[in-house]
């Protein structure tokens, strides 16, 4: 294959990028998620009205 | 001003015009709730497909589609550039689109849009420069020339930071997001230089090989691998954004439910879920506990 | 007239405004945003000499002659033209993996008193045209293009071709028969 170095770094740039978008939504998402479901359950529980 | 008479006087009742109808569908998805149920339904239907075209499209580009008769393999490079720079210009469209929702409807799920939009189509682009520089070495001879082309692109980069930090910029987040809407709006200026920057002067890079007007002048064992790893970039690009969206809508629930409880003076129910009302910064911005 | 669709007509007066200023501002710098000028264009300009400028244009088939300094540096000299006017180009160095005659070519570097061209660096401009090399090598066997003289053929002439040039291609005695390895729809 031609020119490999710059081919492989273009490819490699992009997986890079996908797999840290990804994963940084990925993490923001469940954190969210989880804390809205501490908040909700603590806002629930008895003896605490919102 | 006195209301325009309605377009129908023979109906007793105008029906909603389909812009009011629209908008009015925009508006029931402003009710965070209903958004957050589509959106977790919607997630997987741009998130697999996204996955496997994008990873089929890159492996047939890399591996089976044929090299150039002049550039080698060094046209596979294409397969990464191409859609990058698609998504960073259609990137940038939506941007300017939710601003527009946003200055001129106040749809508060825009302004969100816009903010996440911002930072995955800032790094589209700067893939795109980065794989644009890697591939115009080789070909051209050059990493980076000053023709018509690539300023304008850079230019769309710096855009997309100079919104990104817009919206961060004000203790009160709606004046960022403000801000952060004209400049977007004002910005899109720079697409239809962007795209027609090739035709109009003269520049190192080529023309468009893929136009809506004209037959595409490559070869089709080329275009079904960029046309297949450009849709699933698309569907990655939106279910990345959508999933910054989706954490974004829960994030501001959570910072108002905070912050409701914080003013009545109640951080019990908070405190042993493990947050505290003081844990928000100066703008409403979660701090990590 | 309602609050939102007042800040509507705002939004749109003002993208009006800036559209056209950025149309004029384009308009008026239309000479300096250009990366490179044509030989025609060089040469109807007058450029003082010495002043660096970018010419671009194709490589004149046949034109290309190499040659090496004293100290091994290699120097080419070929002419480079936009159909109306040609100029000579001297460059002492590499040139890209691209540069070939009938490429187009931006060199950076400035006019001598000779009308001779003196440049400094030399790229490749490839166009738009994406081909595989067993179709660049029909379409030259059959007598349809030279890559020397000029773009390829538009690609609807022959992307049919791919499959009928691809056997003969794996097959050395159907490549030799008259006609196979252009079957032209």
């Amino acid at each position: 294959m031609t020119h490999l170095p710059f081919i492989a770094a273009s490819y490699g740039l992009f997986v890079l990028l996908a797999l840290w978008l990804s994963i940084s939504a990925t993490l923001r998402l469940r954190t969210a998620k989880r804390r809205l479901r501490a908040l909700d359950a603590a806002l629930a529980a008895p003896g605490v009205r919102p | 001003m006195t209301p325009a008479p309605s377009p129908h006087p023979t109906s007793p009742v105008p029906r909603p015009s389909a812009f009011a109808r629209l908008t009015s569908g925009l508006h029931r998805l402003a009710n965070p709730g209903r958004f957050t149920r589509l959106a977790a339904q919607l997630q997987p239907w741009l998130t697999v497909p996204g996955v496997l075209l994008t990873l089929a499209g890159l492996v047939w580009g890399l591996v089976y589609a044929p090299a150039d008769w002049q550039q080698g393999d060094a046209v596979r490079i294409m397969y990464v550039h191409v859609p990058a720079a698609w998504l960073a210009s259609a990137g940038y469209a939506a941007l300017a689109a939710c601003s527009l929702v946003s200055l001129v409807w106040r749809h508060p799920l825009a302004d969100l849009a816009a903010a996440e939009i911002g930072p995955v189509g800032a790094a589209v682009t700067a893939l795109c420069l980065a794989t644009g520089s890697l591939w115009g070495r080789p070909m051209w001879g050059a990493w980076w020339v000053w023709d018509a082309r690539l300023t304008s692109v850079l230019v769309l980069l710096f855009l997309y930071l100079g919104h990104f930090s817009l919206v961060r910029a004000f203790d009160d987040p709606r004046r960022g997001y403000r801000a952060a809407a004209v400049l977007a709006l004002a910005g899109a200026v720079d697409l239809p230089i962007i795209k027609f920057s090739v035709q109009w002067w003269n520049t190192l890079h080529q023309p468009d090989s893929i136009t809506l007007t004209g037959a595409p002048t490559m070869a089709l064992s080329m275009l079904w691998p960029l046309l297949v790893t450009a849709l699933g970039m698309s569907l990655g690009f939106a279910a990345i954004v959508l999933g910054r969206l989706r954490a974004s809508v829960m994030e501001q629930r959570l910072r108002s439910l905070l912050l409701s409880r914080a003013g009545a003076g109640r951080r019990v129910a908070a405190r042993t879920a493990g947050l505290q009302a003081d844990t928000l910064d100066g703008r409403g911005e979660m701090v990590a506990p | 007239m309602t609050r939102k669709s007042r800040r509507l007509w705002l939004v749109g007066a003002c993208a009006l405004g800036l559209g056209s200023a950025t149309t004029l501002a384009l308009a008026a710098f239309r000479q300096d945003i250009v990366f490179f000028m044509a030989p025609s264009q060089l040469l109807a300009a007058e450029p003082a000499a010495g002043r660096t400028i970018r010419l671009g244009g194709m490589v004149v088939a046949g034109s290309l002659h190499e040659e090496h300094a004293p100290d091994g540096t290699p120097i080419a000299r070929f002419a480079v033209t936009d159909g109306q006017k040609a100029i000579t180009v001297r460059y002492a160095g590499i040139l890209p993996d691209l540069f070939r005659e009938g490429q187009s070519v931006v060199a950076l570097g400035s006019l001598a008193a000779d009308r001779s061209f003196r440049a400094s660096e030399v790229l490749a401009k490839h166009d738009e045209t994406y081909m595989p090399k067993d179709v660049a090598d029909a379409l030259r066997r059959s007598g349809k293009w030279d890559p020397r003289f000029g773009p390829p053929p538009s690609a609807a002439s022959w992307n049919n071709m791919t499959a009928a040039a691809r056997p003969a291609t794996d097959r050395p005695v159907a490549a030799d028969a008259p006609g196979a390895p252009a079957g032209r729809s």
